[in-house]
């Protein structure tokens, strides 16, 4: 969720700039006391845990992916088991090449799967998605692991650039909530493994908006003019306008996007930028008002807690990314060893606790922080979830989006 | 005339491998890509060649962040010699013995990354930055005034970044500028002003020409300094081809675009150097 500025050099920087504008190390410190208050919760009646957990949150399947048919999964036991170890367990090779977005994985994530299968494991960060998407898309990466969004694994799989998993090495997926056992987006979860998953919606300073919005209408309030944020997303924005006029995130209906950009128009001499660095502008103090991700600003919360977000009434987005090993890997056994660590519930857990997302993983639900559970737009109730749309591939209609977002943006 | 030829080409063999296999192949590139479709997911196609992209590149929407592009650079080329020639002629002439360490000095933000230096502008221009710090300290302002993300901030920011690609082949310009030449005009009873207008500035034309170029034409591509400092109404042709490139998914509009916009500049750029040439000649 970073901006793109190509060159590995600039990982470093953008660390540099980060820490010091966001003093990153308090934040993990938080988030370090937070997951040690969280686990002693969740050490308390392991029995309520395991009952509440597999009663009432698991995100409901009501909007899954129309066009590629209805999530429909068995239902799996939510009973944490003891890890199983595949056997007879093959060697895995000596290196693997994981490509992810910056600060998206916890920290002993990666340290404790090197110490348990004596690979050696190196992760560079791709600056934007649709970056990673064009290389991956063009040919081979050097990559063995990457992350793409869950509506792009279909096209990937149609054209060969992810390899199909070797179930019998990834055990850990009976840890897989019901949601995310059988996937509309990839069926068996033959080539793909969820990751986490969002809610997109509106954050705000309580600094400086003295009153409680929960509509999409707040990113259009004259009141806010010049401190207002959108994200630089033609999809999402397309979507904050459609969704108030109720039509579908996904239409390809041009009548429909020229209301939804009449709409923008109206809203863009009202914004300050169009970005995509929403923790970055939540927190600077210029941007009142934001679209944004709601697990970035549930990280925001923890340097400048007057940050409020809401998932507008009228209903959002959301959307979940996987784990897939890519063409021309060369290390697939030690990759799909990788993806099975992901799956452990305690693994799983210290990446939610860590980066502010909910995971797929029911089993690591017990050990998620009571904080982050309580967080309705990180862990929303059945009832907001079915108001949420994913934005699905529209292949070839994208560039109806495209055409309108570069009109939006020459501000004509 | 066989021997001559014989003799050059080993000389220009290493150049022109080089700029044939950066420069040349690349551009080739983008040129057969710009004549190609894509399909559903972003691949390129050559199974039929269409001037659609270049078409369309034309419309309406594409002018306004065209003609932004070049206003940003033009000013920023405006700003970079207004300020770099006065700096140029003052390390040439009072320079003395430090000249070279004032030069260094010139070069010195080079030794940051470009990036980190314009974050901290953003600090600076903020709502909450230096400069409205400052303004409401003394009392010149109530409410901050907003600097970053507007049209004022892109330009200041690529005026810092280009001035030092003006100020050194305008201090070259400069130096070699025969002081015998000013005496000469001053005991001819020309004032300082129009021994500065009739001696100073045509023979100093060149090195304002060469800074011109090597101020506008990376000005006129700049991507990082409108996307940081820039806000919602100062969207540049380099973003417009960028969001194409990635989240479009339209490889062949994208390098339709940056064709076009090379063409612009290349044009530019010749018309320049034809009347440098112009110049030195006369």
């Amino acid at each position: 969720m970073t901006n793109d500025y190509d060159g590995s050099k600039v990982d470093l920087e953008r660390f540099l700039v980060r820490y010091l504008a966001e003093e990153r190390m308090t934040r993990r410190q938080l988030l370090q006391r937070i997951s040690v208050v969280g686990a002693a919760v969740a050490l308390a009646p392991i029995i309520a845990a395991c009952a509440t957990g597999g009663a009432s949150a698991t995100p409901a399947t009501s909007s899954a992916p129309p066009t590629v048919g209805p999530t429909v999964g068995p239902t799996v036991s939510t009973v944490p088991t003891a890890t199983p170890e595949p056997t007879p367990l093959p060697t895995p090779e000596a290196e693997l090449h994981i490509w992810n977005y910056a600060d998206y994985m916890g920290e002993g994530v990666i340290p404790s799967f090197e110490k348990k299968y004596k690979v050696k494991v190196s992760t560079d960060f791709f600056d934007t998605y649709e970056g990673m998407y064009a290389r991956v898309t063009a040919g081979q990466t050097g990559y063995d692991i990457t992350f793409p969004a869950s509506t792009d694994i279909p096209g990937l799989v149609t054209i060969g650039k992810i390899q199909p998993l070797d179930l019998s090495l990834i055990p850990n997926r009976v840890n897989l909530g019901a949601e995310w056992a059988n996937p509309g987006y990839d069926p068996g979860n033959t080539h793909s493994m969820p990751y986490m998953w969002w809610t997109t919606g509106v954050a705000y300073d309580t600094a400086r908006i003295k009153e409680t919005p929960t509509s999409w209408t707040a990113l259009w309030d004259a009141r806010w003019s010049g401190h207002i944020a959108m994200l630089d997303d033609q999809r999402e924005a397309f979507a904050a306008a459609l969704i108030q006029l109720k039509f579908s995130a996904n239409t390809v209906d041009e009548a429909q996007l020229d209301q939804a950009l009449t709409l923008l128009k109206q809203q863009h001499p009202l914004v300050r930028i169009y970005s995509v660095e929403d923790q970055t502008y939540m927190a600077g103090g210029d941007i009142w008002i934001g679209h944004a991700w709601g697990s970035d600003i549930y990280t925001v919360q923890q340097k400048k807690p007057s940050v409020e977000f809401y998932i507008p009434e009228e209903g959002s987005v959301r959307g979940s990314d996987a784990a897939v090993i890519l063409d021309g890997a060369k290390s697939p056994v030690a990759a799909n060893l990788f993806i099975n660590h992901l799956l452990d519930a305690h693994v799983s857990a210290e990446n939610s606790n860590y980066i502010g997302y909910m995971g797929p993983n029911e089993a690591a639900r017990q050990f998620i922080s009571k904080d982050l559970l309580d967080t309705p737009w990180i862990n929303p109730d059945k009832a907001i979830v079915a108001k949420l749309q994913e934005l699905l591939d529209l292949g070839l209609d994208l560039d109806k989006y495209s055409t309108r977002w570069t009109e939006l943006k020459a501000g004509i | 005339m066989l021997g001559r030829r014989l003799g050059i080409g080993p000389l220009i063999l290493p150049g022109a491998v080089w700029l044939a296999l950066f420069f040349l192949v690349p551009l080739a590139f983008i040129a057969a890509v710009s004549f190609g479709t894509h399909d559903r997911f972003g691949r390129v196609l050559f199974d039929a060649l269409t001037l659609d992209n270049y078409r369309r590149a034309f419309a309406p929407t594409f002018i306004p962040t065209i003609s932004r592009s070049i206003y940003y650079a033009g000013m920023t080329t405006i700003l970079s010699i207004a300020i770099g020639y006065p700096v140029a002629f003052w390390i040439s002439r009072y320079g003395g013995r430090n000249k070279a360490l004032l030069l260094i000095l010139v070069m010195l933000p080079f030794w940051t990354s470009y990036l980190i230096r314009t974050y901290a502008w953003m600090i600076i221009l903020r709502d909450n930055g230096v400069v409205n710090s400052i303004l409401h300290g003394l009392g010149i302002t109530g409410e901050p005034i907003i600097l970053l993300n507007t049209d004022l901030a892109v330009i200041l920011g690529m005026t810092y970044g280009f001035l030092p690609f003006a100020i050194l082949p305008l201090f070259v310009s400069i130096d070699r500028l025969d002081e015998a030449l000013v005496s000469a005009a001053r005991d001819l009873y020309a004032n300082g002003r129009s021994a500065f207008i009739h001696v100073i500035l045509p023979l100093t034309m060149p090195g304002i020409i060469a800074a011109s170029l090597l101020t506008f034409i990376p000005a006129i591509g700049d991507y990082v300094t409108p996307d940081l400092l820039g806000g919602a109404q100062t969207t540049t042709v380099a973003k417009v081809v960028q969001t194409l490139f990635l989240s479009g998914r339209d490889w062949p509009q994208g390098s339709a675009l940056g064709f076009i916009l090379m063409a612009v500049t290349i044009i530019g750029t010749f018309a320049a150097v034809r009347s440098l040439r112009a110049e030195v000649l006369s």
